[in-house]
Order: C-alpha cells, then structure tokens, then sequence
C-alpha cells in the first residue's frame, strides 16, 4: 500500500494520478521539501474494543472445574470434556468456549492473555452507568469531562496527528471524549468530498474548497483544512474501496469485522494511528442465552473470528499492535427463570499483542460457592479494570502517565505485559 | 474672548454635567438604552449582524435590515421576551402526539423494549421459552400485535418528535433567543438518550424544565432540572437513600422482629407443625430478609449532589470539598421519582396509598417528583460552612440548592458560560466581572446579565473578527435560515448534525459538549461541513427544498461572477463580503483556466476527469452552477465562523 512517505515523493504525480485536479501550494512546497509537514511519528497502535451489554465472562472463559458453577447454571455449563465442538481447555480450571475456536491458537502461541475477574470497583449494574465509568475511567465521578483512551492520546508525548485516534463508530465513544484530538469516521470510504450523484461537482469543490481553507486567517480552520485535504488524499490514493485482506485473511461480514478491516487499512496505511476504537453489540443475554449454540455463540464466534482476521491480516505489524476487549460488568453466576443470565459484577477480558506474556489466565477468582459471591449472587470483582488498561496503554504505548492515566486510583498494574 | 479660559471651564463642567447627567437617566428611564457598538468601530448594519449571529440560529435574507428598522435594542429586547409559537411553528408541530402529552402517558405509551419483552410474555404475546433477540419476523409481529391492540407506540417515534421540534424551532421560531437559550442551558443541564433510564423523559424535560425558564431566575432552572425525572435518573440520586429515618428504623426493627419471631415459632414448634403454615413462615422469612437487605444495601449516591456543585452552580473551582459533596448528598436523599409506569408493580403500590399514609411516611408530591421522607436522612448537616439541624425534611435540600443558585461561585462560573457562548471562547475577564456582579445583584435573573453582557463594549470589540465557531447543528440550520430552505424532513437536520460530530440529545457525559471551536473541528467533521454545503446547495438532502432562484428575486445570474457576488452578499451579508468574494471569485477563474488547459490537451493521458468536466461545464445549467457556488460559500471558512 501506499503510505505517507510514498505518497510525499511522488508529489506532483500521484495527485494527477489520483484525479485531484489543480497544485494546492502546500503540497507543491512539501513536496519541494521546502516546508515538510511533520512525518507521522508512530510507536505502537492499542486497538480497544467495548463489548457493550455485559459479556457473560463465566460463559465465554469458563471455570469448568467448579461444581459450584454447573450447580448455579445446570442449563448454561459447559466442559471441554464435552466431546467434539467442545470447549478447549487451557489450564485445567479454565476452558474458552468453542466459539472462540479461531483465538484459540493465539493463546497456545502466548500472544493472548486472559484476566478473569475484572470489573469495577463501583457496584452498580446499570449498563449505561457501568460503561460510563469504564470509560472516563473513574468509577465515583460521572463528570469527569474525558475519557481514559482520550488521556492515553494526551500523554503520548507528541502532538496527535488527525489520525492519531479514530473510533470506527458513528459519533465519539465516550473513551476518546476529551482535549487530545480524536475522531469517529464510520466508514472509511466517507472521508472525502462528495456529492450524491456528482461525483465531477464534488472534485471541483473539492479543489475551492481546499484553496479557501488554505487562505483563511483562522488559524484553527486552516490547519484542519490542510489536515484533511491531506489525509483525504492518502485514503484516496489508497484505493480504500477496494482493500484487500493480506494473508488471506477473511473478516466476517459484521458490524465488528468491518470495523476492525478499517482499522487494519489505517494502520497498514501508516497515516499515525496510536489508538484505535471499536465496538461489539449484543451481550445483554437475559433470555435463552444458549451453550454450544444460540445467540451467545453466534455473537462470541463473530467476535472471536473478527480479531483472528484482524490479526492474521497485520501479518508482520503486528508487533506494532496491541488488542484489548473490554466489557462494562459480568452475568450473575446462576442462570435465571428465561434461559439466560442477569447484570452481574465481574467479567473477562482479552489482550492479544506480541508485547503480551499470553497463554494465561491471570485470575484471583476463588470458588463460586453462594457465600463467596458478591451479595450472594455474582462473580466478584478481583482485578480493577485499571489494573489491566494501565498495564496495557502504558507498556505498549510507553505512556509516561504520572497518575494522570487514571486520576482518583492508585493501584498497581497488573504484571501481564513482557 | 477666550482672555480667560480657566473662569469658564466651571461653567462648561456644569453644562457637560447636565447633559451627561441627562443621557445617565435616559439610559436608564428609557426603555432601550444604546448599545455600545459604535465605539467598537462597527456600523449600524454590522451591529444588527452580529446581534443575529449570537442571539439566533442565523440571519434571514433581509433580517439585518429588518433588524435595523425596528432598533437594535428593541429587537434585543423583545427577544428577552419571547413571543408564542408562530403559526408556521404551530403548523408544523400540530400532528406531534407525545410533544402534548403529559409526561405520565408518555411512559405509558412509549415503552421501552424491555417493558415490551416483558409486558408480551405476562399477556401471552410470546412464549417466554422462545425468546430471542434475533429478530425473528414472527416475534417481531407478535410485539407489533400487542403495540396496535394496547395502544403502545415505539419509542422511536418519541425520539424522532424530540429531534424534530428542536430542529422546526430552531429554523422557524420568532422566540430565536428562546431557541438558543433552550440549546445551552439543556446543554449546561445535560441529560442523555443514551441512558436507558431516561429515554422517554428527555422530551418532557426540554419541554418542562428548561424550555419555559430559559429566561428566567437561575434558580427557577435549577430547580426545575433537579427535580425533573430525567436529572433524577440521569443523575442518579432516584437511588440514593438513607437510612437514618423514623420510617426505615421502624420498618427494619419491625421486620427483624417478625424474623425472630417467626424463628421462635418454628423452634418450639418444629415437631408438630403443617407443612402449609411451614412455607408460610418461610415464606415471610425470605421476604423479610429481602426487605431487610435491599434496605441495607442501597445507600448514598453522590452523583447529583457532586455534579451540580462542578458542572451546574459552583463550577470545578468553585470551591467546595468532597465533604460538601457527600453532605449535599445526604440532603438530598429521598428526592426521587414518582411511579408512572402503570404496569409496573410500584405504580400500582402507590396509587393505592391514601393521603394520610402520604402524610405520616413523610411523601411529597410535586407533579412526577416524590420526596420520599422513609428514604431521607435526618441527621445534621453541614455544606459549605452552613449548619442544617437534624429533621429537616425535604426543605433542607431545597434551601441547599437556593443557597448554591445564589452563591458568588455560581455567579461567576454562569457569567463565564454564557460569555462563552456569546462573546467567545475564552472571554474578556472584564465583561465576566460585570455580569456576574448583575446575577448576583438581581437574584440570578437571566435577562439582566444578559443586558448587562450587551451592553458592555467587550460584547462588541471582535465582532468583526467572528471568533465563535458554528457547532453542526448551528451550521446546518443557519445555512437552512440563509437560503430560505424548506424543510420538509426535519430529521436530515439530527443526520447531517450527527456526521459533522454533534449526535444531539445523545452527549453520554453530565458535562455537555464543550463549547468551543477545537472540539468542533476536526478532520473527519470538517470535510462533512463541506459536503453538507454541497449537499444542502445541490438539492441532494430528501425533505430540503432550496430554491436558490427564489432566493435571489427569480433573478438568474448572468455569469458564475455575477452569481458568486449575487450570493455571496446573500448568505454572508455585511461583513467581510468583499474579501470572500474576492478569494472565492480567484479560485473560479483559476478553475476556468485549468479547464481551458484540459480543453486543449485533450488527448493528454491521465487528463479524463478534467476533459469531463469541461464538458459537463459547457451542458452546465445555471442552476447548477449557482448550486456549486452556493454549496462552496456554504462549505467555506466564512460561513464556519459567526
């Protein structure tokens, strides 16, 4: 693919060649070296994706090994001893669900961690309050104006670039709201100057409109204009529409495999993406949430399959990649009256990287008996959300936090990162 | 004669005191004193410009002079006192069903898909074994089934009037300051749809608590927003209870004893007793034990009371401690929702309590806000610095919330909003001062600051220089107002706002969207700002009508010069006119010229967009290329700023 640097040599040639009529000054000076806009400096990409609706942690990493568990959920248990289509065994306690049949290879490679047991230390088993709080990062206080990937962005130590933190959603997540800049593009294919219909219109105004942001006095408006001028010419000359999966890698085609197909695009393109946000729906299984089949499985496999092609088509990037999934709690240990599970307290997440010491489940869980459960009902929480995103953002991103990652906590990472 | 000028200068002082002292009352006993924008090197015109540009949502063709005619300061002043819905509005908001409904019958008729889900498996709908949420046809049948037969309407539908009445306001209402002020103060109050919680009570609250006292008292939004159940949701404080009552300590006591009671029973009579009296008792004994532990469990929630202190009064440094937090909290515990939801099992419960009941559990009832004095706790407090005795009930919160409404904090972080808003994103500390020295000094009345913040020169220094940056939805509509767009889909309005980066109605954060230029503009949004005036020109929005010919008296312009002046002067009126014109003018020749090369290098290779384009120029109508020139002018820096 084409990426930045190539794109600035050829210079003149690669704008005809993309059928972007007219020399813009800035581009004829960068191009003559003249005045170079600053590369896209890049370490490290962390891609996040918020499962939204509280994945049932118990189904999709499960402790088979505790009666107490097929005791509380006799309709919902399952073992690796299931036979064929069963689910794979990782250290004898622990078992992912067949669903998870692709990412599971990754886990024998120690490139995917497990950390069962995570969630907030805030009690509340409200979706909305729940997520919020994951996301600004600070459990107690609602009005926190940022959210934490939005101060990862912040404390990178350079300035962002316009691509330095994009959410594949149609409006910001809260995790990116914040001063550091960030932005939500649903489509990649949307980034550019169109007119439904008039395709030659939209490059004409495209080209005034490129001039007049060049020319205006406000400062603000002119350095986003050149911005976007720029990387709209990088995505275009990418051929976006047509992008194809390296490594014969094929993404599901869901919400969360285009998501990540885009995020992919970006970063092979090299246009300085650092963080990177997605989002998986669906997880509210409150009725006939099902084992080996059902709405559960079909969500975990799409979910599972959708990381595995992201992977395997970053190919060599992917030591420049870190992954990490996040829910906002977990399901109550016992299944209830409709087949299903209710809002619970802890869950799991996934963290898949190169940077990642993998092949484990990091947990304090202790066994699910009644009286060791939180208000007799639910997983509790023994790992802080914090605990894991801090290790993450910090390490891969070489964050140099100051406690400023997560304000109001003072708890230590969790050691899961090489 | 001027033999000694120093005798006469006392005579002068005192003829320059009389006329002084004349204009002194006249700015005062008069009803329009002058705003001062003269000083500020601006004419009439330009001040009527800037006048529209911060108080609505954008010039009308031919609203600068209409604003000149009637008098800048009567126009001003009529906006303070905004009129009814004019008939345009009226119209078009006649067939909105939940916009007229009372709040109570809007849960009852907008349910949510778990009330849904719920509500059809008890009458039968569907089978509780084959739910599945992977919309099945079937299932989704059965659900419409019951909606049509009960009268249900889907949510959605709720949402959409929400959107679409801010947007039919926004572009056709006289009460334009009303309209802005709606904007910022639901903005400075924020409650978000997407919380569950309180989707069907973000109507209702525009509607109730902010629309009607935009201008008025602070203390009047204050109040109407902490007791609104969308804030009480949204805020959570709905759940924060207490147990340091009367009521609970009875009930808790009462319930324990009925425990040991009951495990008195069974001990003596374990040999001999019915099995039936045995799940009696068991019966009660899980019941209780729930009571007692759901009593327990709950407790404070500081949300509110913490978020009202930083983001609504007394701003971040505004200075209160986190005890003030918590004490606040506890003040206010009990304020809470009253039960709406008719199928509910809570609503039921309370409609059957009688009004002596109501009395002596210590129930308030204010519309669809209930005190709950059973949850409240009773022991003594102290925020900031003041005592609250013990027992004071559901009036202690409500004298915290007047003492924050009034407080030199909240005078201050208010001031400093609404400057913001108005003047620009950081505002002259001068201007700030002032009306906050008015809020205080009229009891927090929004009229007078913002009088005060008009008539100050600082209002006026850099109107020229148009420092604020239009939000989406702010653009959008201004360029609907300035091309005298119909709008027959409103909805394309929230679309179009939602891909420029202001999904409104849905900010997750208390804090609202930032107000300022760098949250606004950013690569992805800035290039949908473009399309949008492209769009919007093109005629390519369903449910916009623009007539560009209409808007130039049916005069079709001669030339794209001709139509570049033409519209230019339209849509950017007054100021800086001739420098965007200027620079949008030398792009088009520059155009033409690339389009005469292309023209004749024709068979130059890689040249085939451009040879296209020359050729669509010449078949080009002159609508189309009016639409072009509109659609830039509208996409242009110019029209970003206001």
């Amino acid at each position: 693919m084409a990426n930045r640097r190539a794109f600035m040599k050829s210079g003149a040639l690669a704008l005809f060649a993309t059928g972007i009529s007219g020399l813009p000054r800035f581009i004829t000076e960068a191009a003559a070296g003249t005045q170079m806009l600053p590369l896209y400096k890049k370490n490290k990409t962390l891609v996040c994706i918020f499962q939204r609706g509280a994945m049932d942690g118990l189904m999709a990493v499960t402790p088979f090994a505790d009666p107490a568990l097929q005791l509380a959920r006799p309709g919902l248990f399952m073992s690796p001893t299931a036979g064929e289509g069963g689910s794979f065994n990782l250290d004898d306690r622990f078992a992912m669900h067949p669903s998870l049949k692709s990412l599971f290879p990754y886990f024998n490679s120690k490139n995917l961690a497990v950390v069962h047991g995570v969630g907030s230390p805030n009690t509340t088993r409200s979706h909305f309050d729940a997520q919020d709080y994951m996301e600004s990062g600070t459990p107690f206080a609602k009005g926190t104006a940022s959210g934490w990937l939005n101060r990862a962005v912040g404390l990178l130590g350079h300035a962002p670039t316009p691509f330095s933190a994009v959410s594949v959603t149609s409006s910001l997540p809260r995790s990116l709201y914040g001063d550091a800049d960030a932005i939500a593009i649903n489509n990649l294919q949307d980034f550019s100057i169109q007119l439904k219909g008039n395709p030659m219109a939209a490059g004409k105004a495209a080209s005034s409109f490129e001039q007049l942001y060049d020319q205006t006095a406000n400062e603000l408006l002119n350095k986003t204009g050149k911005e976007s001028f720029e990387a709209l010419k990088i995505l275009k000359s990418n051929n976006i529409k047509n992008y194809q999966p390296a490594n014969g890698a094929v993404y599901p085609n869901s919400a969360l495999g285009n998501s990540l197909k885009q995020i992919a695009t970006l970063i092979k393109m090299d246009v300085g993406l650092e963080v990177g946000f997605a989002e998986s729906g669906g997880w509210d299984t409150h009725f006939n949430q099902g084992t080996t089949n059902g709405i559960f499985a079909r969500n975990l496999k799409d979910f599972s399959d959708s990381i595995a092609a992201f992977w395997q088509d970053l190919g060599a990037r992917q030591s420049e990649v870190t992954l990490m999934t996040m829910t906002e709690f977990g399901r109550t240990v016992a299944q209830n009256g409709t087949g299903g599970t209710d809002h619970g307290r802890a869950s799991c997440l996934f963290v898949l990287g190169n940077d990642v010491a993998g092949g484990k489940v990091y947990s304090n869980m202790g066994s699910l008996t009644k009286n060791n459960l939180e208000d007799g009902r639910d997983l509790p929480v023994t790992t802080d959300f914090r605990a894991v995103f801090s290790a993450v953002a910090e390490n891969h991103l070489q964050l140099k936090t100051n406690g400023n990652l997560f304000p109001d906590w003072s708890g230590a990472s969790l050691k899961m990162m090489l | 004669m001027n033999k000694n000028p120093t005798r006469q200068t006392p005579m002068r002082m005192i003829q320059y005191a009389y006329v002084f002292g004349f204009l002194f009352l006249m700015a005062f006993v008069k009803p329009a004193p002058k705003m001062p924008y003269k000083k500020a090197g601006l004419t009439e015109q330009e001040a009527a410009l800037h006048l529209l540009n911060r108080f609505t949502f954008g010039p009308k063709p031919g609203q600068v002079e209409e604003v000149v005619k009637q008098g800048l300061e009567n126009w001003f002043l009529a906006q303070l006192q905004p009129a009814p819905d004019n008939e345009v509005v009226r119209n078009r908001l006649g067939g909105f069903q939940a916009l007229n409904m009372p709040t109570d019958s809007i849960v009852n008729t907008y349910l949510q898909p778990a009330q849904l889900i719920r509500l059809a498996i008890a009458k039968g709908y569907i089978d509780k074994d084959s739910v599945d949420k992977t919309d099945k046809p079937a299932y989704r049948d059965a659900i419409k089934k019951m909606q049509s037969e009960y009268g249900y309407r889907p949510l959605q539908e709720l949402q959409r009037e929400l959107i679409n009445q801010k947007v039919i306001r926004a572009v056709y209402s006289d009460a334009q300051l009303q309209e802005v002020l709606t904007d910022f103060w639901f903005n400075h109050f924020n409650v978000s749809l997407t919380k569950n919680q309180v989707q069907q009570l973000v109507l209702p609250y525009e509607r109730d608590a902010i629309r009607p006292n935009v201008l008025n008292n602070f203390s009047s939004l204050l109040f109407a927003t902490a007791k609104h159940p969308a804030m009480l949701l949204y805020l959570d404080n709905a759940l924060s209870i207490s147990n340091e009552n009367e009521y609970a300590k009875r009930q808790l006591k009462g319930a324990q004893r009925l425990l040991d009671l009951n495990a008195a029973k069974k001990m003596v009579a374990a040999a001999n007793i019915s099995d039936d009296s045995l799940q009696k008792m068991d019966a009660m004994e899980s019941q209780m034990t729930t009571q007692i532990k759901r009593r327990k469990s709950q407790g404070l929630n500081e949300n509110y009371a913490r978020e009202v202190m930083e983001l609504h009064t007394l701003g971040v440094n505004g200075g209160y401690t986190q005890s003030d937090v918590t004490e606040l909290a506890r003040a206010l515990t009990g304020w809470g929702v009253k039960p709406m939801y008719e199928e509910g099992p809570l609503a039921k419960r309370f409609s059957i309590i009688s009004p002596a009941q109501l009395l002596r559990r210590g129930l308030v009832v204010e519309d669809y806000f209930l005190y709950s004095g059973e949850k409240h706790d009773e022991t003594e407090k102290i925020i900031l610095g003041k005592k609250f005795a013990a027992n004071g009930g559901y009036k202690e919160g409500t004298e915290a919330l007047s003492m924050l409404a009034t407080h030199p904090s909240t005078a201050h972080f208010i001031a400093r909003k609404l400057a913001a808003k108005f003047i620009s994103d950081e505002p002259p500390t001068a201007v700030v001062e002032e009306m906050a020295k008015t809020f205080l000094a009229s009891n927090g009345d929004i009229k007078e600051v913002l009088l005060t913040m008009v008539m100050h020169p600082d209002f006026w220094a850099k109107a020229k220089e148009k420092e604020k940056i239009k939000s989406p939805f702010e653009l959008a509509v201004s360029a609907i107002r300035a091309t005298g767009t119909e709008v027959v889909a409103p909805y394309q309005v929230f679309t179009w706002s939602e891909k420029m980066g202001q999904k409104f109605y849905f900010y997750q954060a208390p804090t609202g969207f930032p107000d300022r230029a760098s949250f606004w503009i950013n690569t992805g949004s800035l290039l949908n700002r473009m399309n949008f005036g492209m769009a919007i020109a093109a005629q390519k929005i369903p449910g916009f009508k623009t007539n560009l010919l209409a808007l130039n008296q049916n005069h079709e312009p001669e030339s794209v010069e001709d139509a570049l002046q033409t519209y230019t002067k339209l849509l950017l009126p007054v100021s800086d006119q001739k420098e965007n014109s200027e620079r949008i003018m030398s792009i088009v020749r520059a155009q033409n010229i690339d389009q005469k090369i292309a023209s004749a290098t024709k068979d130059t290779g890689g040249m085939q967009d451009m040879q296209k384009e020359s050729m669509t120029q010449t078949n080009n109508t002159p609508l189309k290329s009016m639409a072009q020139v509109v659609g830039v002018i509208i996409g242009s820096p110019a029209f970003q700023r206001k």
